[in-house]
């Protein structure tokens, strides 16, 4: 039986009619086209599904959709504003962060999520708040120095 | 190097944007209307006769469209190289690994295609099954294929120079074995692919591969539909590294499946099903002697190699003698044998990966240099220098290092490591240690024997002349080929990267032959540029009959054109611009004629502006048997230096710190060589320290996620000292060549050779756990 | 990777879910933060017909400091607030040292200390760490509630003596003495992301700074089919003055009650060398820990 839920994704209602069965993801890839999350293993092993539930970083293929009832989600679609890319896309953008991308939406909203609780990170922390989201192809180093770069700018916009 | 204005900077890739906020689409990531479902049904039995197969009820269940098996599909056989196709896409008769494909059915929703699959009723009589490479190769072994007796897949041996003779005359042999383990390529978007047969009879495979043209050939021979009414369109892939270089059966599922109900038909792997189909790096036993004089110099090398193959050949010709070819160099040597065997066992078939056949025997005869270099009091870099090859040689098995920077690398990193303060300074538990390597940039030969060009390329300027539209059936997989194309076609064409757009992965675009052997930069990079420079010279050719001036004195960069190296005399080009653009908001001012003019009325006078671009490599190599492999137009190189802390009370390794030097040629991006080889280090810390696949004594994988396969985090990589040394690649356009794979070559033997300078303790079996480590130096306190 | 059908239940109120667990039967499953639940779940290593989640029960996750004497923890605390808590680092280091390791940020905002407990899992993190402290575990049904002593609780890879009407409401640790310090040690192969090969916890109290041991607690994953204390271990450190020496013995002591076993993250013999090398470094931690206690 199908349960009716409500909650908010990217700033937006959404009200929709799922299985108990389905995960956040699938409600988020198949119902929503919201394909920008991706799935790399529905075990909660590779992070590729990272979205920030209620402000924090989550696997969504280990979170019912019927959990998400009345939550905010955010996923990567949701984070640039009126057009303009959010630092970290930014930072990733422009710091060779990105090889294949099937990590990166992952990876910048485990970032976030590290950035909006500690807008100073060490590299340790940089490196500790990314380490469940697994990344094949950059050995993780361009990554880092983007997140670290984001933080500056992130810091620099709010000091003015 | 000479003065570009795109390629040779770290210009952010073309495709970033797009992954970045998540509108990248990954093959999974489609979904069309009517689209089913499709699962497939593997072997449960690692070796086994299947008496019977009952689809009944399968078939009857509600939602199910179709469930094919064989008997459906046929008995063609495929694989990778024509001399091995031992593959059928279902079993017949008998299967051979936990794994093995046996059924798919396609259905409304997925749900039901795995329902589905639980009614299907397989009867097997269980046979005995073999899972070590040795026992395989035994007399009464149990055998896998009728075909290849005593399960011995292939069989390569090759000596160049008396090597026995060679190794006599040396005043020190020393003797190394090496066994690494199995490993999974472990990229993190798992196969997928959606199938659409039409109506007009033509199969549109939209796939996460690295290879569409080798899918295309496959799909069309396997399912029989003309190879022309065969298009394999390849969306943005989530990694590759090897494994997704050939034609799967979820492709083939897929195709078959559509053909036959008429609909779109997806299939995606699990986790679990991306290593059951492998296809990765094999298990590789290496058996080596180095003989060398008594002041360093290297004289001959014998190498013997064993690899444990699984149930298919797969890429696996390729690559038994690739792990003999590729100690031809960089060192000189007078004399090498090699020694190869291959063997099939009941698990999942091994292919290539990152460093194809030499990563393994790479870090074995890296090891031995250094315990020879020790032996004869010589520092391991120095014994390193002076064996070195220099551009131009040409090693014992015929591979012409056209170009060869490896001098450079090694005095890179000593520098850049501060090796000479450290080298055998370090406290107890930490050391540095360092390794060389070198590989293909692009296979000399295709994959079947063929005239073929490798690459070709089309480059359309659209009407407006204000962009190039590049169309090339080369695979962006990640590594970046994309923005390296778009970078040689906005160098060559004299125009801003921003004025270039970058069509690829579709067979219908061009002839590539994919991504894989570290060669599109080099190959599609070539008929990229020779596309872009028919386009230059067409505009240039018609601006000088407008102008009436010579061709030679145009010039073009940063979408302008000079004449003479100044603004000249372009008004009537410009004129005419503006009159066939009256109303139109943007004319063009400025005091140079831009190209999108100069393009615009070249159109106007010609119609669409296309160039054509195409390479092959000259013949290459030697004329021996398996000469083939191995050559290439030009060799990557590098060198690395690793700090390790080794935790001497329980085998913990952390690797501190990294240094790397390597040769690509002409960085094209600097940004994604960086990442290469940065990407490359941690596939080979992984490798090197965690990663193996582990079997049960039924041949079931026990460790199919990601969370038992453990590959590096954020937390087990250190920073990487990346250092880009370039060297003029005469084959390569504008001088470049490879750095996606020939990075990982020394990463393993270089950590290997740290720990061995942190602890005295030689470690020839990976991965190198805590356990192993410290079971090791306990052995030697022991005095075993 | 699907998950297979059930129902799905949100109770708001505690009363309510005890309910549904005592109705529904055997069948159904409590959820918290799913990270082992949906898992098994999906690995069809388990179906149950029907889940309870807890996320909408009030007060499940609160951390509550007790005046001086003690902390209460909600069964859904997760293991991030665990590992972020002041009074939980400062106080129960075990507790927020293993939690802190407890797979990666991801998982840990999700996996909770009740799933980990409940789940009893040899290699889980949690457990050690509060067997050292003498967590007292509150678990109740529609019949009625029972505390027990967190050491009682394990029966056996995956197995708990409590009941399927029940529910685990709530953990109870009593502030350790003055003069106490805590350590945990976890071995994996990577960094992080990993299920220990063997874990230690140690919780070791001062007479006075500088003084002797007056009470040790050693607790040791992976290393049987249960957590266990090593008593022995405990016991002979009790009355000596800290040393490097006497902490080496004690872990040689604690080897003793393991039965670990060979699988394919590690062998027996390597475990059991490990055991004795962890214990004793992690009495080392606990004792700078102890020595560095403020009021
Ligand atoms: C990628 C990954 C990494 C992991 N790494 C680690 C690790 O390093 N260390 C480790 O110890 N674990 C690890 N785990 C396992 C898991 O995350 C932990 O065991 C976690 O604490 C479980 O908590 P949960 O809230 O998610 O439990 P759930 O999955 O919700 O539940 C687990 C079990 O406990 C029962 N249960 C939960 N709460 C209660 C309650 N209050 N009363 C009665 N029954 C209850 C459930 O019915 C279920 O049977 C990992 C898991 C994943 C997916
Ligand atoms: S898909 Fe969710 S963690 Fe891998
Ligand atoms: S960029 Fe490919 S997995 Fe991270």
């Amino acid at each position: 039986m199908k349960k009716i839920i409500q909650l908010t994704i990217n700033g937006g209602p959404v009200e929709a009619a799922v299985s108990p069965n389905q995960t956040l993801v699938q409600f988020l890839r198949d119902d929503l086209g919201l394909t920008g999350t991706k799935h790399g293993c529905g075990l909660g092993d590779c992070g590729a599904c990272t979205v920030i539930l209620d402000g924090k970083a989550v696997n969504s293929c280990l979170v019912l959709a019927v959990q998400a009832n009345g939550s905010d989600v955010l996923t990567i679609e949701g984070l640039a504003e009126n057009g303009n890319l959010h630092p970290l896309q930014q930072a990733f953008v422009n710091k060779g962060a990105i090889q294949c991308g099937f990590c990166t939406p992952g990876m910048i909203l485990s970032a976030k999520a590290l950035l909006d609780e500690k807008p100073n990170p060490t590299e340790p922390e940089i490196r500790t708040a990314i380490s469940g989201n697994l990344c094949r192809c950059t050995g993780y180093q361009k990554i880092v120095e983007a997140i670290g770069e984001a933080a500056n700018v992130i810091r620099g916009r709010e000091e003015l | 190097m000479g003065d570009y204005k795109v390629i040779n900077t770290g210009a952010p890739r073309i495709d970033a944007l797009s992954k970045a906020t998540g509108q990248a689409k990954y093959a999974d990531d489609f979904k069309m209307p009517g689209m089913l479902y499709a699962a497939i049904l593997q072997s449960p039995l690692a070796h086994a006769r299947i008496s019977h197969i009952d689809t009944s009820k399968a078939k009857k269940l509600p939602g199910v469209k179709a469930v094919v098996t064989a008997k459906e599909a046929g008995l063609i056989k495929y694989g990778v190289s024509p001399a091995r196709y031992d593959e059928t896409l279902f079993a017949y008769e008998k299967v051979r690994y936990v794994g093995d494909e046996i059924a798919a059915v396609a259905a409304s929703d997925l749900a039901t295609a795995h329902e589905a699959l639980s009614l299907i009723k397989v009867d097997y009589e269980e046979l005995p099954a073999v899972f070590d490479m040795f026992d395989a190769m035994k007399d009464g072994a149990p055998q896998l294929h009728d075909e290849f007796p005593g399960n011995l897949n292939a069989e390569v041996h090759q000596e160049f120079g008396d090597t026995e003779a060679a190794l006599e005359s040396c005043d020190l042999v020393v003797n190394h074995t090496f066994l690494n383990k199995r490993q999974d390529a472990a990229f993190i978007e798992p196969h997928s692919c959606l199938a659409v047969y039409d109506t007009s009879g033509q199969l549109t495979l939209y796939t996460s591969t690295q290879v569409p043209h080798y899918v295309m050939r496959t799909v069309a021979m396997t399912l029989q539909i003309p190879v022309g009414n065969v298009r394999v369109v390849k969306p943005y892939v989530g990694g590759g590294f090897g494994p997704k270089c050939e034609a799967t059966p979820l492709e083939m599922s897929c195709g078959l499946l559509s053909k036959i109900t008429g609909k779109p038909v997806k299939m995606t792997y699990s986790r679990e099903q991306v290593f059951l189909h492998s296809r990765a790096r094999h298990q590789f036993y290496a058996e080596m002697s180095l003989g060398v004089m008594k002041d360093g110099t290297m004289v001959a090398v014998k190498n013997k190699a064993v690899l444990d193959g699984g149930a298919y050949t797969s890429f696996g010709i390729a690559t038994v003698y690739y792990s003999g070819s590729l100690i031809g160099g960089p060192y000189k040597l007078k004399a090498m044998k090699y020694d190869g065997y291959r063997a099939y066992t009941n698990k999942p078939a091994c292919g290539a990966q990152r460093g194809h056949g030499g990563v393994a025997h790479r870090a074995c005869f890296e090891q031995l240099i250094d315990m020879t270099a020790e032996k004869i009091g010589m520092d391991p870099v120095d014994m390193r220098l002076k064996n070195i090859m220099t551009a131009g040689d040409i090693t014992v098995n015929e591979l012409d290092m056209s170009s060869l920077g490896m001098k450079e690398c090694i005095e890179t990193i000593r520098n850049g490591s501060d090796w000479n303060n450290k080298k055998g300074k370090l406290p107890k538990g930490k050391g540095i240690g360092m390794a060389c390597g070198f590989f293909v940039s692009g296979a000399g030969y295709p994959i079947y024997r063929s005239d073929t060009y490798h690459s070709t390329v089309v480059i359309k300027l659209s009407e407006d002349g204000g962009v190039a539209n590049v169309f090339t059936g080369s695979a962006e997989i990640g590594q970046g080929s994309d923005t390296a194309m778009a970078m040689i076609a906005a160098e060559t064409l004299g125009i801003t990267l921003e004025q270039v757009r970058v069509y690829s992965g579709d067979t219908d675009y061009s002839v590539d032959l994919g991504a894989y052997s570290s060669r599109q930069t080099l190959m599609t990079g070539h008929a990229t540029k020779e596309a872009a420079e028919e386009i230059k010279s067409r505009i240039a050719g018609f601006l000088a009959e407008e102008l009436g001036i010579p061709a030679s004195s145009i010039t073009f960069g940063d979408g302008i054109v000079k004449f003479d190296g100044a603004p000249g005399n372009f008004e009537k080009i410009r004129s005419g611009y503006i009159k066939e653009h009256r109303g139109w908001t943007d004319p063009p001012s400025g005091e140079y004629l831009t190209f999108r003019e100069a393009a615009r009325m070249a159109f106007l006078k010609a119609g669409t502006i296309v160039g054509t671009g195409k390479y092959k490599p000259h013949r290459l190599g030697g004329s021996y048997k398996g000469a083939a492999v191995g050559t290439s137009p030009a060799y990557g190189c590098s060198a690395q230096i690793v700090e390790v802390s080794v935790d001497l009370e329980t085998g913990e390794i952390t690797v501190d710190n990294m240094t790397d030097a390597h040769d690509c040629g002409l960085a094209i991006n600097k940004m994604s060589v960086e990442g290469q080889m940065q990407g490359s280090l941690s596939m080979g810390l992984g490798e090197c320290l965690f990663e193996e696949v582990k079997f049960d004594s039924r041949g079931r994988i026990l460790n199919p996620s990601l969370g038992e396969y453990k590959i590096p985090t954020a937390l087990d990589m250190p920073n990487v000292r990346s250092i880009i040394v370039e060297s003029n690649e005469p084959n390569g356009p504008y001088g470049a060549k490879e750095v996606g794979e020939g990075a990982i070559m020394p990463t393993i033997p270089a950590i290997l050779n740290a720990i061995y300078d942190a602890t005295g303790v030689r470690i020839n079996e990976l991965p190198v756990t805590s356990e192993r480590l410290f079971m090791a130096l306990k052995k030697k306190a022991e005095g075993v | 990777m699907l998950l297979p059908k059930f129902e799905y239940f949100e109770p708001t109120t505690l009363e309510e879910a005890l309910r549904l667990l005592s109705e529904l039967g055997g069948n159904a499953r409590v959820l918290a933060g799913g990270t082992d639940l949906l898992v098994r779940m999906k690995l069809k290593v388990e179906r149950p017909s029907q889940l309870i989640s807890l996320r909408k029960v009030p007060g499940l996750s609160a951390i509550i400091p007790r005046d001086n004497h003690g902390v209460t923890i909600g069964p859904a605390a997760t293991a991030a607030d665990l590992s972020k808590n002041e009074l939980i680092c400062d106080r129960f280091t075990p507790i927020a040292l293993a939690a802190g390791r407890l797979g990666a940020p991801v998982i840990r905002n999700r996996a909770t200390i009740g799933g980990n407990l409940v789940n009893a899992r040899p290699a889980a993190d949690l457990p050690p760490a509060c067997m050292v402290l003498d967590a007292t575990l509150k678990l109740k049904s529609t019949h009625g509630e029972r505390e027990i002593p967190v050491g009682e609780f394990f029966r056996g890879p995956g197995e708990t003596v409590i009941e399927p009407n029940e529910l685990l409401v709530s953990l109870f640790v009593e502030t350790p003495a003055p003069w106490s310090g805590g350590a945990y040690i976890k071995l994996g192969a990577r960094k992080t992301l990993e299920i220990s090969m063997v874990n230690v916890a140690v919780l070791l109290t001062l007479q006075e700074p500088q003084g002797l041991i007056v009470d040790a607690k050693i607790a040791l994953g992976a290393v049987a089919p249960t957590p266990v204390r090593a008593f022995a271990a405990e016991e002979f450190l009790i009355g000596r003055q800290p040393s490097e020496k006497v902490f080496a013995e004690a872990g040689a002591i604690g080897v003793g009650l393991c039965q670990p076993i060979t699988d394919h993250r590690g062998t027996m013999e390597y475990r059991c060398l490990m055991i004795e090398t962890l214990t004793s470094r992690a009495l080392k931690q606990a004792h700078e820990r102890a020595l560095g206690w403020k009021p």
